[in-house]
């Protein structure tokens, strides 16, 4: 990986596989899914993480 | 000792300073790793050679600097900007771009960054100057600097080719260019209807507004990127800017070679030039409303810097279609390109980078005085300000070409002090007179002047 000085702009970088041709709109595709999959498994996590949290950590009865 | 140049900060893996009027590159580990890398492939070799890559070589790092490696380069004549250069010189500037980024990749090397302002031109021809932009390729890397193309190449020059808009105000304004969301605000319906202008333009604003700060190079990579995804890319973007033209024509120069002073002065005025430039032994010639840089060649043919600067797009983008010696400069001089950019120094004004010993200003202050109102004592301070010899043409109220600027202004609108003798008593408040000649039917006088302190110290006079 090359960590650059300049910042390339996500949506620049997913458009250069568009801008490469039929192989690149593949590519850009499953860049896609596999962002969506990310945030899909992110959200689903965040949710787990919620409902572990909606559980009172310290008893509120007074 | 050496003192770091003021434009080169941005990549901490390689800048430039100076020691006296040598141009040494530091590099850090990783600048030293892409070094190493690009010295090795024939595609540097053969870049160098043919002028399109600065000539480097490696030198060990000032004892005072903090660096794993060090270059060395030649100086460059002049410095300029893409905010002075003419539609073909950004074009072929971006083409030189595009070029040395198929062949590193070629190469197994990359280029980090894709700014005009890594590009210089000498003798005419566009010279990449910053080798620490190439770095070893990682597979599955995409092109960093494809953004940054598009806002300081291609969208300037789709200003100025699709919407007649001319890009410089825009670089000096803003050095960064338009972004893709400016661009598709100043494009039309049909403009925006190209194929070239959906994908460069509309895709990326909407992208970019969609993805912003999302991290994507990971998936992009797993997902199979590669190599020659850039290389189709930039086959195509080299194809698109190829074809971008300005419709600029050289209707302007025509014009200018056929005003009838033109042909009638010209020698004794190139005459003029030529004995000031043996006498004085100048080296940096500094020609001021240069128009089809004819002076400022004819100076350039004797062996000095020369620097041509007028505010013609069309007659400076013909001269540089023809091949020119001169470095041309793009700017309006009654507004001149300042020094800006971080903390005011990372880009200097035009009057700091020309440093010339001989001012050349044929043809001009008429223009200046009576056009854009300029008082003909400030003109003079300005001229000084310079601090070197100037070889000036005064051009009398009862010429032709006044008549023509001053056709609908009142006597009342003009400034005082326009008369040749009033002009003669201003100037020798700075300078004092080497010689002058008259042109044509005695409405025009060349003088050679020289600066009061420079001229005691020589010659004593005055």
């Amino acid at each position: 990986m090359l960590f650059g000085y300049l910042d390339a702009g996500s949506g620049s970088l997913i458009l250069q596989a568009i801008l490469g041709g039929a192989a690149g709109i593949l590519v850009a595709f499953k860049a896609w899914k596999a962002r969506l999959m990310g945030k899909r498994a992110l959200t689903e996590a965040g949710t787990e993480a919620e409902a572990v949290v909606e559980e009172p950590a310290v008893p509120t009865d007074s | 000792m050496y003192r770091a140049d003021p434009g080169s900060f941005r990549d901490p893996a390689s800048h430039i300073v100076f020691a006296d009027d040598r141009v040494i590159r530091l590099l850090d580990e990783r600048g030293l790793a892409g070094w190493k890398a690009l010295a090795a492939t024939d595609f540097f070799a053969k870049a160098t050679a043919d002028g399109r890559l600065i000539a480097s070589k490696q030198i060990e790092p000032p004892p005072d600097a903090d660096a794993a490696a060090a270059l060395e380069h030649p100086l460059l004549p002049f410095v300029s900007y893409p905010y002075e250069w003419t539609f073909s010189m950004l074009r072929d500037a971006a083409l030189l771009q595009l070029d040395l980024l198929a062949e590193s990749l070629a190469a197994g090397l990359t280029m980090k960054d894709a700014t005009p302002y890594n590009i210089q031109f000498v003798e005419g021809r566009p010279v990449f100057i910053d080798i620490g932009s190439f770095e070893p390729y990682s597979p599955g890397e995409p092109w960093i600097g494809y953004r940054q193309f598009t806002r300081q190449f291609l969208f300037p020059l789709m200003m100025r080719a699709y919407a007649g808009v001319p890009f410089q105000p825009w670089l000096r304004g803003n050095p960064e260019g338009p972004s893709a969301g400016d661009m598709r605000n100043l494009l039309g319906f049909w403009q925006r209807m190209r194929p070239s202008t959906l994908l460069h333009v509309s895709l990326q604003a909407r992208m970019e507004a969609r993805m912003s700060g999302t991290a994507v190079r990971g998936e992009l990579k797993t997902a199979g990127f590669n190599a020659d995804l850039i290389l189709a890319n930039v086959r195509k973007l080299r194809k698109l800017v190829e074809g971008l033209d300005w419709g600029g024509s050289a209707a302007g120069w025509i014009e200018y070679e056929s005003c009838q002073h033109v042909g009638r002065d010209r020698e004794t005025k190139t005459r003029f030039l030529e004995s000031a430039l043996a006498d004085l032994g100048a080296t940096r010639v500094l020609d001021l409303g240069a128009n089809d840089c004819h002076f400022a060649e004819r100076a350039a043919a004797q062996g000095v810097t020369a620097v041509a600067v007028d505010g013609d797009e069309p007659v400076l983008d013909a001269v540089y279609q023809k091949g020119t010696s001169v470095s041309i400069v793009l700017s309006d001089l009654t507004n001149p390109s300042p020094s800006q950019g971080w903390a005011e120094r990372e880009r200097p004004g035009l009057a700091g980078r020309a440093r010339p010993d001989l001012v050349v200003a044929y043809g001009l202050i008429h223009h200046l005085i009576y056009t854009a109102s300029i008082p003909p004592s400030a003109v003079l301070d300005w001229l000084a300000d310079f601090e070197c010899p100037v070889l000036v043409e005064f051009v009398a109220p009862d010429d032709e070409m006044v008549a023509k600027l001053t056709a609908n202004k009142v006597e009342a609108e003009l400034h005082p002090g326009r008369d040749q003798s009033e002009f003669e008593s201003a100037l020798r408040k700075q300078f004092t007179v080497a010689s002058t000649e008259t042109l044509g039917e005695g409405s025009r006088t060349l003088y050679r002047l020289l600066p009061v302190t420079a001229a005691q110290g020589a010659t004593g006079r005055e």
